[in-house]
Order: structure tokens, then sequence, then C-alpha cells
């Protein structure tokens, strides 16, 4: 009976001295491991903004919204901190070297406004159909198709002239003022329905086959 | 004398989830006891199925807080069985590491909420104190304190680095030493002897009725641990012992859990000292149609995980069963018959985890209720008639 409370208190006696296993947040912040998965924040200089992310996020933590409206015409990708889970998917299958969205040590995470500001935003360049004006892709992401593919790429006038319009090869605000289908069209950046009705209408045999 | 109808719950401020005993009491002395669960129903089940393969790791891994390793450890196992791959070395060792040391802190919780129950605080806080250090170790190999987000069909998605396995091992080392003192200071308790001994005591031949599963079976004398009965991971490569003892008290079940806390312990360390070179993901190519079954011993016993694919990228039927399924009507043989004051702990004493177990909603059709055994099989019988009607008149 009287050894076990000895050991008990040879346990009490030391922990008066290492003191609390706490630590004294907030007075001292906290600093967590380096391996800690904190919230995934995007870099918008990485991202080229090919949604990759918002497919793979079990929690239906990322969204994106695009702008067409504007001069130049945007894509905002949207993370929700509230509803992420932390889980990396998005970092792990990021197509941009698992480098356009990552997860920081960042984990202090409330707020007063959940509508304001539970959430964070990158603007990414989309590229529009010239023809149609639908939304093809970030400029960035064809880019980044175009560097991937290499020279196949010329076989896509979509993918090549984004590559060009980079190093200013082409005029950024020549749009073609005749609204007709032509051949010449074939050469515009246009999205995949658009290019295939060219195709098929330009062809002067098209009736014939 | 009079029975008096004692109600714990649906909202308890001890027990953490939403369940309803009714203790029907003679005096002190408890007489029947029925359960009724259904207040957490989540439609977990249907919600995997809008997932993809790759997505439903992360909700079943929030079946259960506490487990949160041994849902998709089951259901990577029962994917993995559609698909007939096989894992790569690292990948089993990895999980194994995981999973044990979801163990240890799942072990360590009910430890300290035992104590907490039989009004023992001291062994609640240093027990949580020791639960911490392990959780911090969790949060070294995987990134978080719990919902590790390691699993994935095929493989593990993170690795273990090399230059954190030295600080691991020494932190463990840490950790069995005070771990050690606690267990001296836990089972020669004579408080706790006088509490515990004799009390709640689950037999032999009721734990095989009840097919009871994990520490709440071992502790009544069978030996049942998937583990060992079907190795998988890494527990056929190291050394470890089942622990069995034989009373079925709830003494017993707490010096069970107390010995696989070091069980799990060494499996962790000799685990993490000898974890092979090589990929950590097996890269698992599409899911063919066909069904899988996946088991792993959780820290509470056998999970359960049926998964079938029509080769699509998301399983058109998921089942899962938690262990608390299988040990929850054991109830009925160890708290009968016991002391009002010790219903508590021995309810507590399988580790109890409802939210997790339940899997069936409870309808009122014409407020009437609907949706127990007996009345699912009426409709089905029902139904098969109608079928049958129907055809014949075609
Ligand atoms: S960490 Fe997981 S939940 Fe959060 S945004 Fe990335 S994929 Fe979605
Ligand atoms: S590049 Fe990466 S971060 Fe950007 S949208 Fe694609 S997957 Fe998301």
């Amino acid at each position: 009976m009287k050894l076990p409370k000895i050991r008990e208190l040879i346990e009490a006696i030391k922990a008066l001295f290492t003191g609390p296993y706490t630590s004294k947040f907030p007075g001292k912040p906290h600093v967590p491991h380096k391996n800690f998965r904190g919230q995934p924040k995007y870099d918008s200089s990485k991202c080229v903004g090919c949604l990759a992310c918002e497919e793979i996020c079990p929690a239906g933590a990322i969204s994106h919204r695009d702008e067409v409206t504007l001069p130049v015409p945007r894509r905002i990708m949207i993370h929700y901190t509230d509803t992420c889970i932390f889980c990396g998917s998005c970092e792990a299958y990021c197509i941009a070297n698992n480098e356009g969205i990552k997860l920081s040590q960042d984990w202090e995470l409330s707020f007063f406004d959940r509508k304001k500001e539970s959430y964070e935003t990158i603007e990414k360049e989309l590229v529009l159909c010239e023809i149609c004006g639908k939304v093809i892709g970030c400029k960035d992401h064809l880019i980044w198709i175009a560097e991937r593919i290499g020279e196949l790429a010329f076989s896509n006038p979509t993918l090549y002239q984004t590559r060009l319009k980079r190093f200013g090869l082409v005029d950024e605000n020549l749009i073609s003022a005749a609204r007709d289908k032509s051949r010449a069209d074939r050469f515009k950046i246009l999205c995949a329905p658009c290019r295939r009705a060219m195709t098929k209408e330009s062809e002067p045999d098209s009736e014939m086959v | 004398m009079a029975k008096t109808i004692i109600p714990i719950g649906p909202f308890h401020p001890l027990q953490e989830e939403p369940e309803y005993f009714s203790l029907t009491v003679e005096g002190e002395t408890v007489v029947d006891v029925d359960v009724e669960l259904g207040y957490n129903h989540r439609g977990i089940e249907k919600l995997s199925e809008s997932k993809t393969y790759d997505q439903v790791p992360f909700v079943v891994e929030r079946i259960c807080g506490i487990c949160s390793t041994s849902h998709p450890y089951a259901y990577v196992k029962a994917v993995e069985d559609i698909s007939g791959c096989t894992i790569p070395e690292r990948a089993e060792y990895i999980r194994t590491i995981i999973a044990e040391g979801e163990r240890i802190h799942s072990h360590l919780l009910w430890l300290g909420l035992a104590g907490h129950f039989l009004g023992y605080n001291t062994v609640y806080m240093w027990v949580w104190k020791l639960r911490e250090e392990i959780l911090d170790v969790m949060e070294i190999l995987s990134g978080n304190r719990n919902n590790y987000a390691m699993f994935k069909p095929g493989g593990v998605r993170r690795d273990i680095r090399e230059e954190d396995i030295p600080f691991v091992i020494k932190k463990i080392d840490s950790i069995v030493k005070t771990l050690d003192m606690l267990k001296k200071a836990i089972l020669d308790d004579p408080v706790l002897h006088a509490r515990l001994k004799g009390i709640g005591i689950l037999k032999r031949e009721d734990a095989i009725d009840y097919s009871a599963l994990g520490p709440t079976s071992r502790a009544s004398g069978v030996a049942k641990d998937v583990r060992k009965d079907a190795p998988y991971g890494a527990y056929d490569k190291v050394e470890w012992k089942m622990i069995v003892t034989e009373k079925g008290d709830v003494f017993d079940k707490v010096v069970v859990r107390v010995l696989e806390v070091f069980e799990s312990i060494s499996i962790m360390k000799s685990c993490l000292l000898s974890l092979p070179k090589g990929p950590i993901d097996a890269n698992l190519a599409d899911i063919v149609p066909g069904e899988g079954i996946g088991v792993h011993e959780a820290p509470r016993g056998e999970t359960f995980h049926y998964v079938r694919s029509d080769g699509s990228n998301r399983p058109t039927r998921h089942k899962v069963r938690a262990p608390t399924f299988m040990n929850l009507p054991t109830c009925k043989s160890t708290v009968i018959g016991a002391a009002i004051a010790d219903a508590a702990i021995i309810l507590a004493s399988i580790d109890p985890c409802y939210c997790c177990t339940e899997r069936l909603a409870v309808c009122r059709i014409d407020g009437k209720r609907m949706m127990n055994g007996g009345e699912l099989i009426r409709l089905s019988v029902e139904k098969t008639e109608k079928l049958k009607k129907e055809m014949g008149r075609r």
C-alpha cells in the first residue's frame, strides 16, 4: 500500500518541476512541427488555373468563378478555409509540380464573419474563344500544355497562338473584323466546338462528303 | 419491489455521444437494460457512393474521430481486394505504424475516460497528458494529431521521413517509461481493484455468443484478433503477442488495454526500425467491376467494410460495420445484475462508439415506429408478395 503511493508521489513531484505539458497559448505563440498540415495556399505565379484541385478536393473546398466581362477576363480560384479538411489532395494532384497550391503551416484560421473572411482567392488570366466568347482555359494552362507537348502544339493554333502571345509575337488586340466563317478563322484561338464547326463549315467540299 | 426505469441519455453530460439507455432497476440492482440509437445517423454509406475511390478514405476517416485510421484501413483493403493488387512493402509498414499509433492514443483515451467515470481524475489527467505526447508523434509522422489522411487505395499518401525516425523513437521510449509507472499505479491500486474486479463480467460463452470483438472478447478469454488470425500489413513481420485474460470483468478489460498499449508501442518501434525502402504507392489503375471486403483490427475490435464496384470510378455500394455494433449488445449480459453505480463504467467498458455504429435510420410512419429487425423482414416479405402478384398478372 505504501510503495505505490511513493511511486506516485515521485511522479507528482517530477511534474511539479517539469511544469505543464500544455503551452501558454495565446501568450506564447504555438509553432507547429514542419510536417504539420495547415491551410493550403495558392501561389498565383505557379498555379496555372487548371481546376484539377477543384475536381479532386474531397470536401468541395475549392471552387472558381470566371469573370468574362472584364477587359482582361479572369478566373478567380477560391479556397474556402472553413470547408477545407487539410487533407493535402490538392497539393498532391496539382499539375504545376505540386506547387500551385501548397499546404502551409497556418493553423490560426478563426474569423468573425464567415461570409466575408472564410476564403482566399487568386486570379488567373482567361483565354476566351474568339468566335463565341466561351472560356477555353487559363492562359497559363494553355501555355503549360503547349510546353508539355512540345512541337505537337503547332498542330493546335489555340495552343501555339497563346504561347506566342506571351512573347509579344502576336498583336494582342488583333481580332478579325470579319465575322464570316472562313478558313483563316481556323488559325484563331478557338474553343473546341467552334473549332469543329470551323473545320467542317469552311471546308468547300463538306456538303459533298 | 417496484421497478423503476432510469434513463441515461440521449443527452448525457458524461458520454460524448447521443445514445439512450433505459435501465430497469429494482432497488439498487439493474434488472433489465435497453439501448436506443439513431440520434446521429449521418448517411456515411450513401455519401461515400457519391465520392470517387480516392476521396472515400476522407469520408470514412470521419466516421470516428478516434479510430480515424481504422475505417480507411478497412476500406482500402476492400478496394484492394477488388482489384487484387499488391501493396509496396514500405506502404504496409507505414500503414501498420499509423494504425498502432492510433491504437495507443485510443486506448489511452479510454483509460483516461474510465478514470474520469470512476472519479479518479488524476488517472484522467496523467493518461491524457501522456496521450498528448503520442498525438505529437502522430503529428510528426502524418501531419496531424488526428484524421491522418495517410491511406489511399494502393498505398499511402505521405512517406515517413528518415530524419524524423530517431526523434520519434526517442519520444516513444520516453512514453514507455511514464506509461510503465502509470501501469503499475493503475493495476495495483486497491481502490480500483475494489471498484472494477468482479463487476460487469462477460463470460467466455457469452462473448462467443454475442460475437464480441477486440479487447472486449480478449478480456473474456476469447483469443480473437484480425492482426493474428489473418495477418496483413506488417503484423506478421514483427514480434508481438496477443493479450488475452480470462475473467472478463471490467478490470480485465483495463488490463488488456493497458498491456496492448505496450505491444502497440513495440510494434510501432520495430516497424520504424526495420522500415524497408521503396515506393509507397502501387498506383492503382481503374477499379474493375466486382466486390471486396476489408477487415482491420481497430482499437475496439474488428472493423468491416464491404465495397462493390461496377467499373466506374465511384463505389456503387459501401457497407460499414463498426466494432461497437457487435460489442454493444453484450451489455445485456454484463449490466443486468449489477448495481446502478457500476452501470456507467460497465457500459463504458466496451469502449463504445455509438455514432460510428449508426447505420440505419428509424422512421416513423403514421406515428408508428418502423424498421426494427422484424419489421424489415415483414417489409421484405411483403415486397416479394407484391412482385409475385404483379408478375403473375402480367
Ligand atoms: S487540403 Fe483537401 S480539403 Fe483542403 S482544399 Fe486541398 S483537397 Fe480540398
Ligand atoms: S495548377 Fe494546381 S493549384 Fe492551380 S488550378 Fe491546377 S491543380 Fe489547382
